[in-house]
């Protein structure tokens, strides 16, 4: 299923490239002309775009920022939701305007979209057993749960060649595995397991070895040509780095006082 | 030692699991789902019959391309039709279209290849002897069908409709590939969320979708102990 999955993607992907090739336009001017700019997020993934249980609407981390440029161009903003599998095609087919939803900067997304500077930083570790594991070398040879989609799949396979990578369908459901010991361990980019570990009832029984396989920076993705839009991006990124806002929105969803309580390691620079 | 199950997450988020983000937001959950079904069951319950009184028409032109779209909808799983759909139906009408509706279609032709294949059997199933008989009354071929044939082949087609409309409200828990928040995905929301009761979560959907189908068959098995009593022959 899931190669036949990947197999179909490709060829959206191409066929969506080609097209987009021929409808590269304007879309900054797009937008201000609609009034809307519609952004793709996730709405599952706790604390960068999920749905809040109060209000029943989408909030998080990459919903902040989507709507803080949507406020700089003075339009509405619109939120999509979309998986990982799904969000580059839909951004070819002009379906979202931008994606905000937690996407790595890799050279080889590069080559079918753009990307604004990097709005957040993280590494890939491993959420284990408590004292299962010092090194990276103890997880030689195990079985290491993932989500699909994701490029933690990728990184970990190359990380750790001997080691069996099972991919299920989201991080709730390897974090259940790894409970029920059926892996030794669950890899993804820190942020996200330090919210699975958070709300767990026994969160003391689990913890996040202090060792790392790759970086991640998170950028907004634009369609390929979108100079305009991607300009205007990274304009704004930069500015609210400069007047506070960026630190905010981190303190507000990483904060002490949050549910994943992180140190910001990092700042929005112009060479990320 | 924690509870063995906890179901406040299901009381905490009852409204979700219902309604979704409505009214300031799209319908989700429960009543989407209902209404991607109950709209594709309706739309291929007309298509099914359209596309299976096509395929046992006698002119070759007409049946040929029938069973050739019935074959290939068919042949390709339900996820593929699915995702085509979503991609296919904006750039053949030139304007974008909500996810729901490309899921609808999606539905409606799936089930509709299958209903037509119910009627084919249903129609296959009577008597020759019922259409020599009304073509000897004067009917033109196609008054026989729909006076004749149709009236006593659809009591004979009523349980399979049904079974396959009992798949159909399953399979709407495919459209969460394109980010409509149905049931199944309104649960994965809150399930990613929570992150430690997937038990309770899909045990609670689980129940919801059994009580729906149920509820449905339910209601057909009264109506076809209702139509039961004009079966004369």
């Amino acid at each position: 299923m899931t190669k036949l999955a990947n197999l179909l993607l490709a060829i959206v992907i191409l066929a969506a490239l080609s097209t987009a090739a021929i409808a590269a336009g304007d879309t900054l001017a797009e937008i201000k002309r609609k009034g809307v700019l519609v952004a793709g997020v996730k709405d599952s993934l706790p604390p960068f775009g999920y749905i809040d249980e109060q209000t029943r609407r989408i909030v998080g981390y990459d919903v902040d920022f989507a709507r803080a440029i949507a406020d700089k161009l003075g339009v509405k903003l619109e939120l999509k939701p979309v998986s990982s599998a799904s969000r580059i095609p839909q951004l070819m087919e002009r379906h979202i305007d931008i994606i905000v939803a937690t996407t790595s900067n890799t050279p080889q997304r590069q080559q079918q979209i753009d990307f604004s500077y990097a709005y957040f930083f993280t590494v890939q570790k491993f959420l284990v057993k408590k004292g299962t594991v010092k090194s990276l070398a103890d997880l030689e040879g195990k079985k290491i749960g993932t989500a699909k989609g994701s490029d933690s799949e990728q990184n970990a396979s190359e990380a750790l060649p001997s080691a069996t990578i099972l991919s299920f369908d989201d991080y709730p459901q390897a974090f259940l595995a790894l409970q029920q010991g059926k892996i030794f361990a669950v890899t993804t980019d820190e942020a996200i397991l330090a919210g699975i570990r958070q709300k767990a009832p026994n969160k003391e029984k689990f913890e996040i070895p202090d060792f790392q396989i790759s970086d991640e920076a998170y950028g907004i993705a634009m369609r390929k040509g979108d100079s305009a839009l991607r300009d205007f991006v990274n304009k704004t990124l930069l500015e609210m780095e400069a007047s506070g806002q960026a630190k905010e929105i981190f303190e507000k969803w990483f904060g002490p006082q949050s549910a994943t309580p992180m140190s910001r390691a990092f700042s929005i620079t112009a060479d990320k | 030692m924690d509870p063995w199950l906890d179901f406040t997450v299901i009381r905490n988020n009852l409204t979700y699991f219902f309604i979704g983000s409505y009214p300031h937001g799209n319908l989700g959950g429960v009543a989407l789902t209902l209404y991607l079904a109950v709209t594709s069951c309706v739309i291929s319950f007309v298509g099914g019959l359209i596309l299976g009184l096509l395929s046992v028409s006698r002119h070759r032109a007409i049946r040929y391309p029938t069973l050739a779209v019935i074959n290939t909808v068919r042949g390709v799983p339900l996820l593929m039709v699915i995702f085509w759909m979503y991609f296919l139906l904006p750039s053949l009408l030139g304007h974008p279209v909500p996810e729901s509706r490309t899921v609808i279609a999606a539905l409606a032709l799936f089930t509709s290849a299958y209903m037509a294949e119910i009627v084919r059997a249903g129609v296959e199933g009577i008597p020759r002897g019922q259409t020599e008989a009304a073509l000897a009354t004067g009917l033109r071929p196609w008054q026989a069908l729909v006076y004749v044939v149709l009236p006593q082949g659809l009591r004979n087609m009523l349980p399979s409709f049904v079974n396959q409309f009992v798949s159909l409200i399953k399979d709407t828990s495919l459209a969460y590939i394109v980010g409509v928040s149905e049931l199944t995905q309104v649960a994965t929301q809150v399930n990613n969320r929570s992150m430690v009761h997937p038990t309770e979560i899909f045990f609670f959907i689980a129940a919801v979708y059994f009580i729906i189908c149920f509820t449905f068959t339910s209601i057909s098995r009264r109506l076809e102990s209702r139509l039961a009593w004009r079966k004369s022959i």
